[in-house]
Parts: C-alpha cells; structure tokens; sequence
C-alpha cells in the first residue's frame, strides 16, 4: 500500500446505474407505465425533487431522457411514463417485467416547490406532458393544507388516450379542488368537454393573482394556453412550462438542448414564461 | 516579465528531451499536399519546430476525438459496464494563440459544473506549448482583431517567441515552470534587445487591425438587432457540409451512440453540431426552429453572443479555419461587419 493520497476520483458522470422494472402498466395504446427500483450501489437516482428527469439507458440503443412521473415510494420505487415514438422507445416497450434498464441522474432543475406554498395552483397539460406534472400534482396533494385552490385541465386526442385514469378521479377528492377533462375526438362514452384546454379556461374558479400555473405538453398547446392565461391576468413569472428538447448527455455538454445560452438539461427543464421570453421561445 | 531564452539547436535538443517524458508527444508536421497538421511526432514524423501559417485542425482532435468510446457494455440487457480511461501523458508542441485561448474555453466547458469525465482525463495528463505567431497566417484569420493573438495571454504551460536568433521562453503555469527548471541547463536570461526584436514583431503584426468591439456585437445580437436578409444570405449560403463545426477549434457538441458486436460493445459519443437538421429534432419529429438559416444562426449566436456573456470573451477566436472550409463562402469575420452595420430598427 502506497503512502501517498491517491488523487481524488471523479465519477464517471456518463456511467449508468442499474434498476429493474417492477411493473408495467399499457397506460394507452401506445403508452405504458413502467415502476422502477434502482438496485445498483451508489445510484443517486431516489435523491430526485418534482420536475427532474433522468437519462435512461439500454444497451444497444442508446439512451433518452424521461421526466419522473411519480414521487417515490416509500420503498424507492417511482414511475416513468414512455411513449412509443421511435427506436429507443420501441425497445422499452418490448421489456418485460424483471428486465433492467441502466439510469443516470436526477439533472435538470425542479419545480419552485417553496413559491408555491399556500398559493392557488393550476395545472394544464395536453397527452403524455402529464406525465412530468405527476410528481408536481402528487406533492401538493399530499400537502394539501400548504397549498390553495388547485385545478387542473388535461387534455387528449381522445378518451382512450387519457393516462393514469383512476388517479386522475381520485384527485377530484381533495378538498378545494378541480379536475377538468377535454378530448379533441369524441367517442360515444365520452359526456365531456370537447376541444383543446384552452376551451376550459373560462370554467376555472382561481383567482389569478398570485397563483401558479404549471404547463406541459406539445409546443403548439403550450403556446396557445400561455397566450390565454395571460389575458387571465397570471403573472408571466408564475407560470412555469416543461420543456422538451433533444438531449444526448442530460449534464450540459452534448449542446443538442441549448436554447440562446440556456440549457434545457441544467438550466431548466422547467422555466418561467419570462425566462422563456428571453430565450426567444413560447414553448 | 523576465524571459527566459533558447538557441534553435538548443529546442531541439529540448524536444528531443520532451519526447521521452511523455507517452504522444503532437506537435505539427508536413503532411499529404503539404498540409500542416498535427500528429503522434513521437512515433511517426518528422516536427516542424517552427513553422509559418496555422495547423489545417486545431488539438481539438485529440481532446474531442471524431468519435471516442466513454465506455464498454458487456451483455445486452442489464449487462455490466465500464468506463474506459484514456491515462496518456501528452505534450502539445506549436499551438498557435487562437488555439491556446480555444483550449481554455473547452476546458472551462467542460470541467465547470458536471464534470465530462473523458475530457478531464485527458487534460489532466496534457502540457500545452504555444508557438506565437510572427505573421499572420492567413488573410481570413482575425487573431488580433478578437484578441486571441499574435501571442497567448495564458491558457498555456509554456509560450515560445520566435526571434532571428532563436526563441523567447515564458512559462504559464506550475507545470510549465517546473519543465523549465528541469532543463534549465538549456535556457539562459534573454538580452534587452531580445525583448525589444520580439516586440517590433508583434507591433508590426497586422498593423492595420482594429478590434473588434465583440461586446457591442454581442449586444445587438442579443437584442434580435441584425438584419433578417443577413440571416437568409447565410442559409441560402450553407450546403449544410459541417466543415464548419469540424475545423472550429472550440465546437464541443456531440451525440452518443451504441456499437455493438453481439451482446457485447461501446457507448460512443462523436462530434455533432448545430447545421445538421436532426441535431435538434426530438423523438415523435418535432423541431423547434425548422428554417435552416436559424441553425446557423444558433452556431453563430452560440460563439459571438452567449459565451462573451458567459466567458467575457467569444469564442469564435478568429483562427479563419471556418472561412476557409465554406464552400459556400460564407464568412464569420463578414458576418461580423454586416452585423455591426445593418442593425435593424
């Protein structure tokens, strides 16, 4: 044995960590809902806050970003909702239950959990963007007492491709609390509201002023819905959109997910509808 | 600053030296079509010790490799994997300034904040010697207008000034001064008019250069001042070849990718940037800024406007290599002037 300190070792930030898929849900048609433990030693995984993400790693294929869709559990276990878009997502789908998958993270930033205390909060999503709302959605149920009136407006292409169905009913439960639903396309069960979320806005019972509103889902609804609650009189500083950008690495070094100096990996995924005003982006 | 001075039989006496200290020792050599570039000199070529122009690519090439295994990946699903470290000693021999100051930035990009393991790796067990330049190498560079040359501020281990009768030496780190205490035996105290040669050299320099105020072109950038038909001009411009962000000594984008042989193989990563298309496409095949002009766009805004916020200075250093490569003419150092000048309302 030397004598002399060996240098301190820097972690290999690209090297993923092991966890095994506990569940699968078919969450839609072409969605589903893996629940994931991480069993490697030293995985930092479970250390995530509401409105990270995580890169995650197959071999052979690579590796994409995937927002946490659930706090976790008690027992470390938490979910991430993969839609079927291409290659990567294509090969999620084909595992089954025990199979593992490598992670790295949590990157990215989190939602303003203390601004958000005992303040009025809505939430608008469009398909899978309710997915990184989950953990959000999740937390302040879970501190009901230190939050104010919380409505939420999802939208779908249709019934069929509503996720997490009876979670959503049950969040109707809370007390001072909302759950508006819309589908562009109609079938005969559906007795709801029809068109995008900005037809709902008029419904919401929350005074404005002081509120939070947090928003995921395709560019073009977030556009839309920001345009909207601004003329509600929401201040752009309160509200707070998910973003979605190509990534590579997660850790601010690949570029693909650099926004006018910003990096949608570190700097965000979550930003003010003023910081993105000066990034020169709406959604 | 008492510099140091070296006969040219003497460098090369040192070189020589150098050489068994290190496991690469890249310095610039002739090459195919008597292209300058760096290589292994060690092990294969013959070095230039002092040289006219600029290397056709910058030590970029040997720090970001084309491609670069980050790890190994035994067995497909939930299979092991290994980083794989690259612990070789190297020596940079003749980096021009543009290139000394490049390499201070990528090492900023790279080991501020997350730490990229592979890069670090490499940069730990590097020495830097920089070779100012006595003319300019080309009409595209523009060192002395951005402030990256004729001669490095810092960012190297070791800077040489070539004079009539042999070198100026300067060390810029620890490192650098420790080598030259080691060969001190080398090295004797330069005269007064050692000094003053190398200064009429600098002075006479690009005379006529005015600096750019990168401060200010910073600023109308930021502010979405420049003209739109100056943008335009620049997509219709590109052919989208990428030599652009090949040859750009401070370009660090990349993707990543699986090799695999069978259950067994390597994560890569390989050098992307911003031209291409599908840099920014996402899975399901959306695009935030689908015009073409806006890809270029973001490549300049990246060098001219973002890192002088974040650097305090660009980090386009003016070497001209991207000027060069274009086959479609288009020009950073133009771009520069049309910005400052078209401003829009």
């Amino acid at each position: 044995m030397g004598s002399k300190m060996t240098a301190k070792k820097t972690m290999d930030e690209y090297l993923p960590k092991n966890a095994v898929i506990e569940e699968i849900l078919q969450e839609t048609a072409d969605s589903k809902t893996l629940t994931l433990r991480p069993i490697d030693k030293g995985s930092t995984i479970l250390k995530y806050r509401p409105g990270q993400f995580m890169m995650v790693s197959l071999p052979g294929y690579g590796e994409a970003p995937f927002t946490f869709a659930s706090l976790a559990s008690r027992d470390g276990r938490f979910q991430i909702s993969v839609r079927k878009v291409g290659s990567f997502t294509n090969a999620l789908h084909a595992l089954k239950e025990r199979d593992i998958v490598g992670l790295r993270g949590p990157y990215g930033n989190t939602f303003p959990l203390s601004k958000i205390e005992n303040k009025n909060i809505l939430f608008i999503a469009g398909g899978c963007g309710i997915a990184p709302l989950r953990p959000l959605i999740q937390h302040v149920f879970k501190n009901r007492k230190e939050h104010g009136r919380i409505e939420i407006i999802y939208g779908c292409r249709a019934p069929r491709d509503i996720f997490y169905k009876n979670e959503i009913e049950s969040w109707r439960n809370n007390p001072d609390t909302a759950v508006h639903l819309t589908v562009d396309e109609p079938d005969q069960s559906w007795d709801g509201t029809c068109g995008v979320v900005c037809v709902l806005l008029p419904k919401i019972k929350l005074v404005p002023k002081n509120a939070f509103v947090f928003l995921c889902g395709p560019g073009i609804m977030i556009k839309l819905a920001i345009q909207d609650i601004l003329k509600l009189g929401f201040k752009e500083g309160n509200i707070y959109a998910s973003l979605e950008r190509h990534m590579k690495c997660g850790v601010g070094k690949c570029g693909h997910c650099y926004v006018k100096g910003k990096y949608v990996c570190t700097d965000g995924p979550n930003f003010s509808y003023s910081e993105m005003k000066k990034m020169g982006i709406d959604s | 600053m008492n510099k140091l001075f070296i006969t040219h039989e003497d460098l090369k006496t040192f070189v020589e030296a150098l050489k068994k200290t290190c496991d690469e020792f890249i310095g610039p050599s002739r090459q195919h079509l008597n292209d300058i570039a760096f290589g292994d000199v060690k092990n294969d070529g013959e070095i230039l010790l002092n040289y006219d122009g600029n290397t056709i690519l910058s030590p970029r090439t040997f720090l970001l490799p084309q491609t670069e295994t980050l790890f190994e990946i035994k067995g497909s699903i939930g299979g092991k994997v290994s980083s794989i470290e690259d612990k070789k000693s190297r020596i940079f021999y003749g980096v021009r300034p543009c290139d000394t100051l490049a390499l201070s930035l990528m090492r900023r990009f790279f080991l501020e904040g997350i730490v990229d393991r592979p890069y670090q790796d490499k940069m730990e067990n590097a020495t830097f010697i920089t070779l100012a330049c006595a003319k300019p190498c080309s009409e595209r560079s523009f060192c002395r207008e951005i402030g990256s040359g004729p001669v490095a501020k810092k960012g190297f281990d070791i800077q040489l000034v070539a004079i009539n009768r042999g070198y100026l030496v300067e060390s810029g780190s620890k490192k650098g001064g420790a080598i030259l205490r080691k060969y001190k035996k080398l090295f004797i105290v330069s005269t007064p008019s050692d000094i003053k040669e190398s200064k009429r050299i600098l002075k006479d320099f690009a005379k006529e250069a005015k600096p750019i105020n990168y401060k200010r072109l910073a600023g109308i950038m930021r502010d979405d001042l420049v003209k739109e038909s100056v943008w335009d001009d620049i997509g219709l411009r590109c052919v989208i070849c990428s030599g652009c962000i090949t040859v750009c000594p401070t370009c660090s984008c990349f993707s990543v990718t699986d090799r695999m042989n069978g259950t067994s193989g390597v994560r890569v990563r390989y050098c992307d940037g911003c031209p291409y298309a599908g840099f920014t496409r996402m899975a399901g095949g959306a695009m935030p800024k689908p015009d073409h002009k806006d890809h270029i766009r973001r490549f300049f805004e990246h060098k001219l406007n973002v890192d002088v916020e974040r650097y305090g200075v660009p980090s386009c250093v003016g070497c001209g290599r991207c000027i060069e490569t274009c086959p479609g003419n288009i020009s950073i150092r133009k771009f520069i002037d049309d910005a400052m000048a078209s401003v829009k309302k």
